[in-house]
């Protein structure tokens, strides 16, 4: 189990947003150099692995996680040098004022951070708003837009810059968890080179919406989807029980439905079955919420039958998402378990 | 003198307004490699003085140690950490960040920050009582690890910018505290004008407290406080910030003695040092008020380092700035 945690933290620190998923997938390549295992990939940068020289088992099952994060895009230089950052993907205004960021410009990085308007000008109102990414800059410390021009340009990408902390009881915190940790599962999985033939997809594209994912299952066409992810834990101080969705450290999340898929009801009872069997948490989600690359595949190739198992995660897209490293522990088993189910099935 | 890693030294050790302890024995450490008497005061404060000649006038150079940051008020039931804020930290800048909480053994914790499903209203910046702290902890253990009390920074690495510039947490004030180290270094050997009183003031953030009991101790002639002030950032009102890069600012208000702010500004022409002019239009806001105001009063200037973000993990200034202030210090104790 410690090979997991040690995938995880290589691949949170390694920045790979949304169509820039280049690292993730290098990384990926090299640590399965002396696997048995056939690696491809299509024109989108989804990287699909399987082994054919496996036992080909009743059904053809995939197995996903996407490689990309939430980040930033540079969308424009002032001429004092500053620069105006989109959001990649969902990232909540609460989190980006204050923060040290990095750019990825060719093979170098510049450091950064984002900021504006001290505390001490605020007047009335204003004092008790949060700033919208939209009105605050990053700053790279150039003193004009020729400077910065040095060293950005317009459409390169930024990343927080979030050390990977083990903290308190077994919990871990890192950028990028949402969802490096179903990547360390699925590399985890391979390694453990299990007897069937399945099809692990690294998928991109997730969080502009998951479109990496339908494209891979076209090209896999399998039979059932099993999809690896972070989903959001909201078990924290000040918030009723009937809106915290999951809990960390309460196992493994199997979601009924979210915003983008209605779960298949056979697998969905099949996981708490095998979790049950396996003496293994298991726990739904307790809100309609959210969505991930089940919600493209389940609708692909004249629709596949998809499940999604989830770690509980903490402060999902934000630079400090936080885990419980036993969750993912019985998640990579509990995925292990339901593959062999499903091939049967 | 290398200012990066003298600043880098100052600003890695806590120093939450009210427990300086661990910047205070940093920055006393250095100064004593100036002025060999420096030591702790009861409140936190870092002072020394050197005396070459009865017949000087004393001249005290302040800048505070302490810093923004947080205080563990309270551990509620399901293990998350309530705290108060010491100094006005800007709250904006707190959902989801990575702090240590300097307990008896450091530890580690996430700011907690709401999933858009359960915030109401996005537009809304955290208030004080919603903040709380993830430790990874239940009750039962923090209440052996944590005590009430303890203080809790915000972690940000010191980092090096284009142009010199350093982003890091405290630079608000551990900077002014490198600008009176540089002039000290400068002065090394030199024959001064005054005799020397140096303090680095605890509590500057909760109301200049350090300083006004240090200045009635140190009973100086007249005195410097060197400080932050506000860098320039985009859609600022005019007048109201000063560019990085553009050298030390000296102040002028009020609260602060005419004759002192024209002779520094002079010194700084003469000499070449790069300066602008802060204009303010009553008290500053620094531990220039205090000091001040102590015993029969004390004539005082003030010098700045433009600072951009003040009172967030990004605080972000440049390095030239901080050699211009300690040049125009040195300038000024040799004239």
């Amino acid at each position: 189990m410690e090979r997991i945690t040690n995938f995880l933290r290589d691949l949170c620190l390694l920045n790979a947003v949304s169509g820039d998923e280049l690292d993730i997938r290098k990384y990926i390549v090299n640590a399965l150099k002396d696997a048995s295992c056939e690696i491809s990939f299509d024109n989108l940068g989804n990287l699909i692995v399987r082994d054919k020289n496996k036992k080909k088992p009743k059904n053809k099952i995939m197995i996903c996680a996407h490689m990309d994060e939430v980040g930033f895009v540079v969308r424009g230089i002032t001429s004092d040098g500053f620069i105006s950052l989109s959001a990649v993907g969902g990232i909540s205004d609460s989190v980006v004022f204050g923060r040290h960021i990095c750019f990825k410009s060719g093979d170098s990085e510049i450091y950064g951070v984002i900021g504006g308007k001290p505390i001490h000008h605020l007047d009335g109102d204003e004092k008790d708003k949060q700033p919208k990414l939209s009105g605050i800059y990053a700053d790279i410390g150039a003193n004009s837009k020729n400077d910065a021009e040095k060293f950005i340009s317009l459409g390169d990408f930024a990343y927080f810059r979030s050390e990977f902390v083990k903290f308190g009881d077994n919990y871990i915190k890192g950028k990028a968890l949402d969802d490096r940790l179903g990547c360390a599962v699925m590399l985890d999985m391979i390694l453990s080179e299990l007897d069937i033939d399945m099809h692990f997809v690294f998928t991109v594209q997730e969080e502009i919406g998951a479109r990496g994912a339908g494209v891979a299952a076209y090209a896999v066409k399998p039979d059932f989807a099993l999809v690896l992810e972070a989903t959001t834990a909201c078990d924290i101080s000040g918030v009723e029980d009937e809106n915290q969705v999951c809990k960390i450290g309460n196992g493994t999340v199997v979601p009924f439905m979210d915003k983008s898929t209605v779960y298949d009801k056979q697998l969905y009872k099949l996981a708490f079955e095998t979790a049950a069997e396996n003496n293994l948490k298991c726990q739904t989600k307790t809100q309609i919420a959210g969505g991930n690359d089940s919600g493209t595949i389940h609708k692909t190739a004249g629709g596949i039958r998809t499940i999604c198992l989830a770690a509980p995660c903490r402060y999902l897209h934000s630079p400090s998402c936080v885990i419980k490293e036993d969750d993912l522990f019985e998640m990579r088993i509990l995925a292990e378990k339901m593959a062999y189910k499903i091939a049967e099935l | 003198m290398n200012l990066k890693e003298t600043l880098k030294i100052l600003c890695e050790p806590a120093g939450v307004a009210g427990s300086e302890n661990a910047a205070s024995e940093a920055a006393c450490e250095l100064l004593s490699e100036h002025i060999p008497n420096a030591e702790i005061d009861n409140f936190g404060t870092v002072a020394g003085s050197m005396k070459f000649d009865g017949n000087l006038p004393l001249l005290l150079l302040d800048a505070h140690i302490d810093e923004i940051g947080m205080i563990v008020k309270f551990i509620d039931d399901k293990g998350f950490l309530k705290v108060g804020r010491a100094g006005g930290i800007d709250r904006r800048a707190l959902p989801a960040s990575q702090v240590t909480i300097w307990s008896k053994k450091p530890i580690k914790g996430i700011v907690c920050t709401l999933p858009p499903h359960v915030i109401k209203d996005t537009v809304k910046a955290i208030k004080e009582d919603e903040i709380a702290i993830d430790c990874g902890f239940t009750k039962e253990e923090l209440d052996k690890l944590v005590s009430l009390g303890d203080p809790v920074t915000i972690d940000a690495q010191f980092t090096e910018l284009q142009n010199d510039r350093i982003t890091a947490r405290a630079l608000d004030d551990r900077a002014g505290v490198c600008a009176i180290l540089y002039a000290l270094y400068l002065l090394k050997g030199k024959k001064l004008k005054y005799n020397l009183a140096v303090t680095f003031s605890s509590q500057e953030e909760l109301g200049k407290r350090g300083a006004g009991i240090a200045a009635y101790s140190v009973n100086p002639d007249l005195a410097i406080a060197v400080d932050v002030s506000f860098g320039d950032y985009p859609g600022a009102k005019e007048n109201s910030t000063w560019k990085l890069g553009n050298g030390v600012m000296i102040g002028s208000a009020p609260s602060l003695d005419r004759g002192l702010f024209e002779d520094v500004t002079c010194i700084a022409k003469e000499k070449n040092i790069t300066h602008q002019i802060e204009v303010m239009s009553g008290k500053t806001s620094t531990d220039a008020d205090a000091v001040s105001i102590t015993r029969n009063g004390v004539k005082c200037a003030l010098l700045s380092i433009p600072l951009r973000n003040m009172h967030t993990p990004a605080e972000t200034l440049q390095l030239s700035d901080i050699e211009a202030t300690g040049q125009l210090i040195a300038e000024f104790i040799l004239r």
